[in-house]
């Protein structure tokens, strides 16, 4: 199944935030808590983990791209299990 | 004009950002209607604080009275003192079952007590509801007037803090209606005026710019009036329009600080870059008990 991801919140403050470095590539095995890419918000780099068990999909934004939170980030195929 | 790009964020700046936890904690406060520095500043810290449990309250906001320009709290009309919040701040404390709190203000230059009851009441009620733990306060400078200053001490605080935030050259540039002398004056008067009990603190930035003797000259300043904890950190500029970032200071200086503090004899030494005046604030406290 395929799951989407989507920009959490990663600031109480705002909600636009730099987009950092993909740290998996598109058809690389994903584990729960491994980290899928990092954001730059105003104060800090937050590393975001997944929440899913899978292979990464696709990439749908790059590094310096604008994005909000929600926005679609990415797309995981979930591993059945 | 400084148009100079922020230099590149280092890679100790990256963070795990859980909102799970983060989710937690707020529904804990929810119907508390409080403020967390850590939420009004945009702490780093945050994600690791409030997974752990941990918060600092702050009091008497949202808005400031003050401008520093290194600040990220909001600047603007004050609000009327909320007569519930110190019964509220001892619950929260009670609920996520703290055993150091630290509490600390906007600035109220607005009030006739320029905060300082609001100080005491929040003391005594978290004292109340919390007999057990221990309480550090994190002050405005109450424009050196030994009258509020008073009042605080008063209430027996384990810690009391007042931030320095910087060096004498560069505080006129960051600090608003805030100066080097005043903050000396309000730690050296609580130091000679609190009870032995209560330790004086004080903590700084790095990366504004200062240089290495302006910094021991700051740290000779601070233990001439016998301060006893001392916390040092990298400052982040929290958007374009506030004070520029003028370098990321390498962890190397950070050890040296350390190490040139202590020999100066301060009792308690944080110096790192996500240091916070209040990150890990009791492991100061547990430090100088030997717990």
């Amino acid at each position: 199944m395929l799951k989407e991801v989507h920009m959490p919140k990663l600031s109480p403050k705002s909600d636009d935030y730099f987009f950092g470095e993909w740290i998996k590539k598109p058809g690389e095995a994903v584990k729960q808590g491994d980290i899928l890419f990092e954001v730059e918000t105003d104060k800090v780099i937050s590393q975001v983990e997944s929440e899913e068990n899978g292979v990464l999909k696709e990439q749908k934004v790059a590094t310096g791209d604008t994005t909000k939170v929600g926005d679609l980030v990415a797309t995981i195929e979930v591993s059945d299990s | 004009m400084e148009k100079k790009e922020a230099p590149k964020k280092p890679d100790w700046l990256k963070v795990t950002y859980d909102q799970k936890k983060v989710d937690q904690m707020n529904q804990l406060l929810s119907g508390l209607k409080l403020n967390t520095v850590c939420a009004e500043a945009n702490c780093p810290n945050l994600g690791e604080c409030f997974g752990s449990g941990t918060a600092s309250f702050i009091i008497l906001g949202p808005n400031c009275t003050r401008a520093c320009r290194f600040c990220d709290i909001p600047h603007g009309h004050p609000k009327p003192v909320d007569l519930m919040e110190p019964y509220r701040v001892a619950e929260a404390t009670k609920r996520l079952g703290l055993s150091h709190v630290v509490v600390t203000s906007v600035d109220r230059d607005d009030l006739p007590d320029l905060g300082a009851d609001q100080f005491v009441k929040t003391i005594n009620e978290i004292r109340r509801l919390n007999p057990d733990t221990t309480i550090e306060v994190l002050t405005p400078d109450f424009q050196g007037h030994e009258d509020c200053l008073d009042k605080v001490i008063a209430a027996k605080p384990d810690v009391f803090n007042h931030n320095m935030e910087t060096v004498r050259s560069i505080t006129p540039k960051v600090r608003h209606r805030a100066t080097y002398d005043t903050s000396l004056k309000v730690l050296k008067y609580v130091k000679q005026h609190a009870p032995k009990t209560t330790f004086v603190k004080t903590g700084i930035m790095l990366g504004l710019g200062e240089t290495d003797e302006e910094v021991y000259q700051l740290m000779d300043d601070l233990r001439a009036i016998d301060v006893d904890f001392l916390t040092i950190g990298q400052y982040v500029q929290p958007g374009p329009k506030n004070y520029r970032l003028r370098e990321w200071v390498p962890m190397k200086r950070y050890a040296t600080y350390y190490r040139e503090a202590r020999k100066r004899g301060f009792r308690f030494v944080a110096s790192s870059p996500l240091v916070r005046s209040s990150y890990k604030a009791k492991e100061e406290l547990e430090a100088v008990y030997g717990k």
